[in-house]
């Protein structure tokens, strides 16, 4: 928590470490530094650029059934364009992520500023908080399948059917409210993290600034609008922008939760996708969908690295 | 006017806050107890409505799970596990350090290259391996999950442990190549020994990853070689979900977690934010 970088810290004095610009190669020869990372960018060229030059080949190929067709052109991608589920499960993603993320950043957000007050035992606490984002997808989904079973599951019985919401059947088989139970054991999953990195970015935030505030009597809340909330900024784009990008290809957990049912009220991108694939072997129109997603994160990706190498600093 | 506080009114304030997160933290755990619950719960009160809290425990789950052979699951979860995270330490440390430590040209798009596979849905990935695999004979075995593993672990590990390096001085490297130390040295007797805390911290994090992973292990495993989390969804069966036996085995599934999260503390905030937090 004390090794965020100097330039980092405004109104501190000190030597800055900026100035200190080391020598290229540090005296070594050019080809060192590329000999070191060669076993890595051969292995990650084989595991991971080949299979995706190998998508956007099929995705310009006729490919049903396992067998390679003629040249298609943008065939494929006119038939996802043109595809109705697709656009739902676009859809779908958008509502999932546009209601989770933000719900899951403000209630982090909130517990932070809560663990940040004085509090006995934090550091066995932490530990506790940890697990649900740590654990396996399936498990998380297994967790929930249990809780939120039909008639006998906990929290169906003695919440949601007093509520009226789901009858004797699981919630996540209700064409209503499917999407919904998803996006809370989303929020319940992920809101934990962000809460223990919020924490973790509030506990490296220099402390002078919030001094001097003290001295000029500004209150809590003055002090949070205008000096925590501007200082944490890049911070909070940083971990928004991660989980945008986790949030959209969740698959595990919508696998046992619903498998994008009822009908295809929770089919977001990576089901369809699986569906294309493994269920109606569309392998071309499959591989066209995985190639858009792909262009669509590489955009996200890009802004991520922008904002996180030059407003944080952080590699 | 700020009002000036007490001893009493300190400690008051702070067994409040104390009780509020304790009670937060109780809530979002509550799954899991349960689901510790479920493991010995008889299954003919498991369906009971209303709910019964109380019961005596009983170990017919566990024997289901043994009888079904769940141990040979656990057994390649761990090996494959362990496989896959010995090979992207050895691959990924001299590649963490190389970027954390030399300017170089070409090394944001390399380094972009790297996030990019990381960030890449692996639904996306698993097309084209499935297809390659099929081709190649890779289905079902162990070197093909574990090249498909190093598609997100590799690339985390550049990742993570590059934040790692970057907190080394580098005063020590230099000194000891003016004392005309070989490359080699350098690497093994200074860096290494600085950076075990952070391989040790990014490989067990990795090796969760490995762990926890669902649609590889699926969809390129799934008979010789089938991982815990694989292994789960096929206690759906025709005549029913086999629900206390789902607990058991998740309870496995979790228990690495369980003893990482302790284990790793603050680490985990910067392996999940990419290095990013430096938690």
């Amino acid at each position: 928590m004390t090794d965020v970088p100097i330039e980092d810290m405004p109104n501190q004095g000190g030597p800055s470490k900026a100035v200190v610009k080391r020598q290229p190669s540090h005296g070594e020869p050019v080809w060192y530094p590329y000999l070191l990372m060669a076993p890595a960018m051969i292995t990650l060229t084989i595991v991971a650029l080949l299979p995706f030059l190998f998508a956007v080949f099929i995705s310009f190929h006729e490919m049903k059934f396992g067998k390679f067709g003629d040249f298609a052109g943008f065939g494929n991608y006119v038939e996802l364009l043109s595809d109705g589920r697709f656009w739902n499960a676009l859809g779908v993603a958008v509502l999932f992520v546009a209601i989770a993320v933000p719900l899951e950043f403000m209630l982090g957000l909130t517990g932070a500023l809560v663990l940040s007050r004085p509090i006995w035992g934090r550091s066995v606490l932490i530990p506790f908080l940890f697990i649900p984002t740590m654990m396996a997808p399936i498990v998380v989904g297994l967790l929930w399948k249990i809780m939120l079973a039909g008639s006998w599951g906990l929290l169906s019985y003695n919440v949601i059917e007093p509520l009226g919401l789901a009858g004797e059947t699981s919630i996540f088989a209700s064409p209503d409210y499917a999407l919904f139970a998803l996006i809370f054991v989303d929020i319940w999953q992920w809101t934990p993290f962000m809460m223990l990195a919020f924490f973790a970015g509030l506990q490296a935030l220099p402390i002078n600034p919030f001094r001097a505030a003290a001295v000029d009597g500004a209150n809590p809340i003055q002090r949070f609008f205008w000096l925590t909330l501007p200082m944490m900024t890049p911070l909070l784009v940083v971990i928004g922008l991660l989980r945008l990008i986790d949030a959209f290809k969740v698959f595990d957990s919508i696998f046992i939760l619903t498998g994008g049912g009822p009908g295809t009220q929770t089919e977001m991108p990576s089901v369809l996708a699986y569906k294309m694939t493994f269920e109606f072997w569309n392998i071309g129109e499959a591989s066209a969908l995985a190639v858009v997603v792909w262009v669509l994160f590489f955009v996200f990706c890009n802004v991520f690295y922008q904002v996180a190498k030059k407003k944080l600093n952080a590699f | 006017m700020q009002r000036t506080l007490t001893a009493r009114d300190a400690f008051r304030r702070k067994t409040l806050w104390t009780a509020l997160v304790v009670a937060a933290a109780a809530f979002i755990l509550f799954p899991v107890i349960w689901m510790i619950g479920m493991m010995v719960k008889p299954t003919d009160i498991m369906f009971a409505r209303p709910t019964e809290w109380l019961f005596v425990p009983t170990l017919e789950h566990f024997n289901y799970v043994f009888e079904q052979k769940f141990h040979h699951y656990l057994l390649t979860s761990v090996l494959l596990g362990l496989i896959s995270t010995l090979l992207v330490v050895i691959i990924g440390t001299p590649a963490a350090y190389s970027f954390a430590r030399f300017e170089m040209r070409g090394k944001d798009d390399l380094f972009l290259f790297v996030l990019a596979s990381r960030m890449a849905p692996p639904v996306c990935l698993v097309i084209p391996y499935y297809l390659i695999f099929a081709r190649i004979d890779l289905l079902d075995t162990f070197i093909g999950l574990t090249l498909a593993y190093m598609t997100f672990n590799l690339s985390f590990y550049i990742w993570v442990l590059r934040s790692f390096c970057r907190d080394l001085p580098a005063e020590l490297e230099d000194a000891a190549r003016l004392e005309g130390w070989s490359r080699v040295q350098i690497f093994r007797r200074i860096v290494l020994p600085l950076l075990r805390n952070g391989i040790v911290a990014t490989s067990v994090l990795c090796f969760i990853f490995a762990w926890n992973e669902f649609l590889f292990a699926f969809m390129l495993g799934g008979k010789a070689v089938k991982t815990l989390p694989v292994a789960i969804p096929t206690l759906i069966t025709t005549q029913g979900v086999r629900w206390g036996e789902m607990a058991v085995v998740g309870m496995v599934a979790l228990a690495p977690v369980l003893i990482a999260v302790f284990f790793l503390q603050r680490h985990i905030v910067r392996g999940l934010t990419m290095g990013a937090v430096k938690g």
